[in-house]
């Protein structure tokens, strides 16, 4: 995979979206420009509202914009089809939420294969990977357990496996520690840093958390669909 | 399996009371198709298979009118023209003990070519067909030269418990004879035909009282001997035809196609609701998925796996039930083959058949169509799993806010439906595929009409709701139609499986109101004397109508005549004088009519008759008599439910004028007034003492035999559009459980809040209520209109029936009960489930 030119890894020009609730139309993110660099840990802060999770769903092609562009390591993603959005998510970015939306009817081993199934890892290469992430989030013990029986830091810890484990070249990251005590926020936000930002992977975080913010190397602040300096 | 698939059917190991209804639906509806066509399959093959039993090798049969074929046609035949493949066969019914069996005179000489269970293979030392019971030479000689020698099945004879040359009974017309068993026919099982008898043919001219006639003569054409099927035809006298054997075969089985095809149509009503309710549980399973489906297209699954990995799973939900639904209809066919061989006796033709004969045909269609069912029933919940965007959940608020733009547009389609399948009904005149294909289309276009009105009825009713029963009530009620996305298709489930229950109830009862009136207007004789499957005694006659005490008589003759284009069923009357008026006539001038009837050889025509022939009066119908084909002018129509074949009515005096047939079945006694019935019963049966076994009735049994009858015929409907009942109850329970499951964060902060469990069980079970109250408004409409249609189309293309439509409060009242009643049994559970919801865990788990 190419990156985007000269080390930029998302690029977002102009980019805008709105919402109609019935006859009012409201504006999400507005003529909004963001360049993210390789290796590059970006925040995003706001209030609820502010377009953090919109632009979070632009990027990774979820959701298309009412006009603008987004070029992820090159590649303009406004420009894909659903279908193309779709195989370029599943093989370039991977995703953490707040809600951990870990698959209820899978094992921990389980959902993370099934990220490497739909890239077509090779078995034996998908079962080293699952028992190096499960390591590396220290659930090595829990690989067959089912994510309800997890706290809420271990299946944020089992989200997180599963976003790397078809090692994308963008994380996104949306409210990854607004769900867990503190302790288990500090857990997850180490394994970020250890396995993304030391790796040099790209990540984007969006949080209302002061404290997430502090760990990324930039803070971009969100207000009323517009970029605050 | 890919995890993606371990993911899906996680889900439903995770809800298995879901997939174990979803099944269990799908079963039933295909376990009631099956085993409607395997009860039809096996009575038609049973009855195809005694013909070809008795039919054996002939080509055609010579038949003539009710009187028989004379005999000496066979001998010009045999020795004046030299055919040699020709056999002279006497057939009639016969009694030994309580078996009805059927008697078959043959001459065993001519049998050689044609049926090997009489035909000798060494003449002089064995009957082919018999079994070799050791003593063939004599069994031979007893058959050909024993006076009243019978072969009869083994299984008969152990029944009757007879040793080969025992001596027994045959009641023949009434009257007792003597016979011999001389030994057991070698009758494959698979023949079906385990009721026969055959005995010479003298034997059975002279019990049958057919002296000097056949009841037809067989013949065998080769391609060799093409050439002298017309020379048979010239020479045939006037009234006597030749006709193709397997052609006489089919048209006798085709009479019960309309039945059939009707039996074919209810069960395709409880598939159509499986379907419907199949529909129910995919789209819960995806409506209860959506985070998850939101989920897995972020992490980039594609539409096309989507849409896949629901119709995998609606094919192992439908693969699993159309595999029970096998066994099931199994069970199910050997129960149904009872009621339909029954009816099938009672209306059309013998059929002796007990065990169901499994057609690899209707098992591979049966599973076929619970497979298709449910995957076309689960596309559309697939389609809209992947139209699914990859964002984290749509909000239950959008979905409903698109199930309530989508209400309306099924709303016009509806009335689109409705439009076509009138417009299908209309210009489809007789055909009854498409009357009931219009059927259909017309439940359809119904069913798309419901949510919208289940929409308006529940925003009407809230405010009163919340009046009546406060909070619970509101929530209860209002709740419906904010959750149209999963509460509509329950309502239409129910909605059409009660609206089956008004239609059928509404026609039967329709029918039954026409036909009892018909009788009462019909039977005006105080007693009837007649004969089992016989005729009476010439001699006996006039002692019988002479005992004092007896005003009037009139006599009947019932008979069938055959032609190329089909068989006709006469019925010849002697009215008693005043008794015209229990005709009723359906387009003429009564006292024209009967003039013509009496005087000017007109014939009437049945309801049926007419409607199957096109033909009204004024009218010709052109019969086969003695004399050659006659036109006779149809007087008028008149009202019937005797035969759905139709029939020809015309006076005795017309019929002697046309055919030999001196027979009367039975005749219509008129008593002096305030003579007592039982005491002329009693006369009558002096009179024939060891003459002749009469049957004699009253007016009131008659009517009470032939409602029986009537009865008796709709059991098998019945038990039909229980099962859909059934369906649609299962369909319900479904909904209820994933709706109260679906609510279960909802339920969990009403507890929370300070609902008690009672109130919320009131709450679920007020709301299961309203469903099928609604269900139960939904489904007056649209049962009144099937019960027109079954009336007014169906069963007129089907049977010819004229039926005077009879609406009672009573049917609709039921239908509504039952529409409640259903819906809560459906909602107990849920209800119990939603009491039992810890706060907690509820909201923990949502």
């Amino acid at each position: 995979m190419t990156t985007g030119n000269q080390g930029t890894q998302v690029r977002i020009r102009n980019l805008s979206r709105s919402f109609h609730e019935g006859e009012r139309r409201h504006d999400v993110l507005k003529e909004m420009c963001i360049d993210v660099a390789i290796g590059e840990t970006v925040a995003l802060r706001g209030r609820s509202g502010s377009g953090k999770s919109t632009l979070l769903n632009l990027i990774s092609g979820i959701d298309a914009p009412d006009s603008g562009e987004v070029e992820v390591a090159g590649r303009n993603v406004t420009l894909m089809s659903e279908r193309e959005r779709t195989l370029f998510r599943r093989e370039y970015i991977g995703f953490v939420y707040q809600a951990f939306n870990l698959v209820p009817t899978l094992t921990v081993a389980d959902n993370i294969r099934l990220v490497l199934e739909l890239n077509s890892v090779a078995r034996s290469e998908a079962e080293e990977r699952i028992r190096y992430l499960l390591d590396a989030v220290g659930l090595s013990d829990r690989a067959m357990s089912y994510p309800d029986i997890l706290s809420g830091g271990e299946q944020q810890r089992v989200a997180i496996a599963r976003a790397l484990a078809h090692q994308p070249i963008l994380l996104l990251a949306d409210e990854p520690t607004g769900n867990l005590d503190d302790h288990s926020a500090d857990v997850v936000l180490q394994l970020l840093d250890k396995l993304v930002r030391q790796a040099g992977g790209t990540m984007i975080v969006a949080t209302h958390s002061a404290g997430v913010a502090a760990f990324a190397d930039r803070t971009l602040e969100l207000h009323n669909g517009k970029l605050m300096n | 399996m890919p995890a993606i698939y371990r993911a899906s059917f996680g889900y439903l190991r995770r809800h298995p009371w879901q997939l174990g209804l979803a099944v269990l639906g799908i079963c039933i509806g295909v376990a009631v198709m099956v085993a409607v066509d395997l009860a039809n399959q096996s009575s038609r093959k049973a009855f195809l298979l005694s013909m070809d039993t008795l039919n054996g090798q002939a080509t055609h049969q010579i038949i003539a009118g009710p009187g028989g074929v004379d005999e000496r046609i066979y001998t010009r035949l045999r020795v004046e023209k030299g055919f040699r493949s020709v056999a002279p066969i006497v057939a009639g019914y016969v009694l030994a003990g309580e078996t009805s069996l059927q008697l078959m005179g043959v001459d065993v000489f001519a049998e050689r070519e044609f049926r090997n269970y009489t035909a000798p293979r060494d003449f002089n030392n064995d009957l082919a067909g018999t079994r070799d019971t050791g003593r063939p030479e004599q069994m031979v000689r007893r058959f050909l030269t024993g006076a009243g020698s019978v072969l009869l099945p083994a299984k008969i004879a152990s029944g009757l418990n007879l040793e080969e040359g025992d001596k027994f009974d045959l009641v023949i017309n009434g009257k007792v004879y003597p016979a011999t068993f001389a030994g057991s026919l070698a009758l494959n099982d698979q023949q079906e035909i385990n009721n026969l008898a055959v005995t010479d043919i003298a034997n059975a001219q002279y019990w049958l009282g057919m002296q000097g006639r056949l009841s037809r003569i067989d013949v065998r054409i080769t391609p060799r001997t093409d050439y002298q099927l017309e020379s048979i035809r010239q020479a045939l006298p006037p009234g006597t035809e030749i006709l193709s054997a397997a052609g006489r075969t089919q048209t006798t089985a085709e009479m019960s196609d309309a039945f059939m095809t009707n039996l074919t149509a209810m069960s395709l009503l409880a598939m159509l609701v499986g379907v419907f309710l199949i529909y129910n549980s995919v789209a819960f399973a995806v409506l209860q998925r959506r985070d998850l489906i939101g989920v897995l297209r972020a992490l980039g699954v594609t539409r096309r796996q989507t849409f896949q990995m629901i119709l995998m799973e609606a094919a192992v939900i439908g693969a699993l039930g159309s595999a029970l639904g096998l066994v099931a209809g199994l069970w199910l066919g050997d129960k149904l083959l009872v009621l339909v061989a029954r009816t099938l006796s009672d209306h059309y033709f013998a059929v002796n058949v007990t065990n169901i004969s499994v057609s690899a045909p209707s098992v591979v269609k049966g599973f076929i169509a619970g497979l298709g069912a449910t995957m076309i029933a689960a596309t559309v919940p697939a389609l809209e799993a992947s139209s699914y965007q990859p964002r984290l959940a749509l909000t239950r608020s959008t979905l409903e806010l698109r199930a309530g733009q989508l209400v309306p547009l099924l709303g016009i389609v509806g009335l689109g439906l409705i439009g076509l399948a009138s417009l299908m009904l209309y210009l489809s005149e007789s055909s009854l595929g498409i009357g009931l294909g219009a059927l259909f289309v017309l439940i359809l276009g119904f069913a798309f009409c419901i949510p919208v009105s289940v929409r308006w009825i529940s925003i009407a009713l809230t405010p009163i709701a919340g009046r009546v029963a406060g909070t619970a009530g509101r929530l209860a009620i209002g709740g419906v139609s904010k959750t149209l996305s999963r509460t509509g298709v329950a309502i239409v489930a129910l909605a059409i499986a009660v609206s089956a229950t008004i239609g059928v109830s509404v026609m039967v009862e329709s029918f039954r109101t026409s036909v009892s009136t018909w009788l009462g207007n019909t039977l005006q004789s105080d007693i009837y004397v007649g004969v089992p499957r016989g005729s009476l005694d010439p001699e006996l006659l006039p002692e019988l109508t002479a005992l004092p005490g007896i005003v009037a008589f009139s006599t009947s003759r019932r008979a069938w005549i055959e032609s190329a284009t089909g068989r006709t069923r006469i019925i010849a009357i002697q009215m008693a004088p005043g008794s015209y008026a229990g005709t009723s006539i359906r387009d003429g001038d009564p006292e024209e009519v009967w003039r013509q009837f009496d005087e000017a050889s007109g014939v009437l025509v049945s309801d049926s008759y007419a409607y199957r022939h096109s033909v009204k009066s004024g009218d010709v119908v052109t019969l086969n008599t003695k004399n050659g084909p006659v036109e006779m002018a149809i007087a008028a129509v008149y009202q019937s439910y005797d035969s759905n074949e139709g029939a020809i009515m015309m006076s005795r005096h017309t019929y002697d004028q046309v055919f030999d047939d001196p027979e009367i079945d039975s005749i219509g006694l008129y008593l002096e007034e305030g003579v007592s019935t039982d005491a002329i019963m009693d006369q009558l049966r002096d009179v024939s003492s060891g003459r002749q076994s009469l049957i004699m009735n009253s007016n009131a049994r008659i009517r009470d035999i032939s409602l029986g009858i009537f009865d008796r015929t709709f059991v098998i409907t019945n038990v039909l559009y229980w099962l859909a009942i059934g369906v649609a109850i299962i369909g319900i329970l479904g909904s209820m459980l994933a709706l109260q499951l679906e609510r279960a964060k909802e339920f969990g902060v009403l507890r929370a809040i300070g609902m008690t469990p009672g109130q919320t069980g009131v709450l679920v079970t007020l709301q299961s209520a309203f469903i099928g109250f609604l269900a139960g408004l939904a489904a007056i409409p649209l049962g009144l209109v099937m019960a027109w249609v079954l009336i007014v189309v169906i069963n007129r293309r089907a049977f010819g029936w004229q039926i005077d439509i009879a609406i009672s409060i009573e049917s609709i009242f039921v239908a509504m009960l039952l529409a409640v009643g259903a819906a809560m049994l459906g909602g107990i559970y849920p209800s119990w489930h939603a009491a039992r919801a810890r706060p907690a865990l509820a909201m923990r788990e949502e």
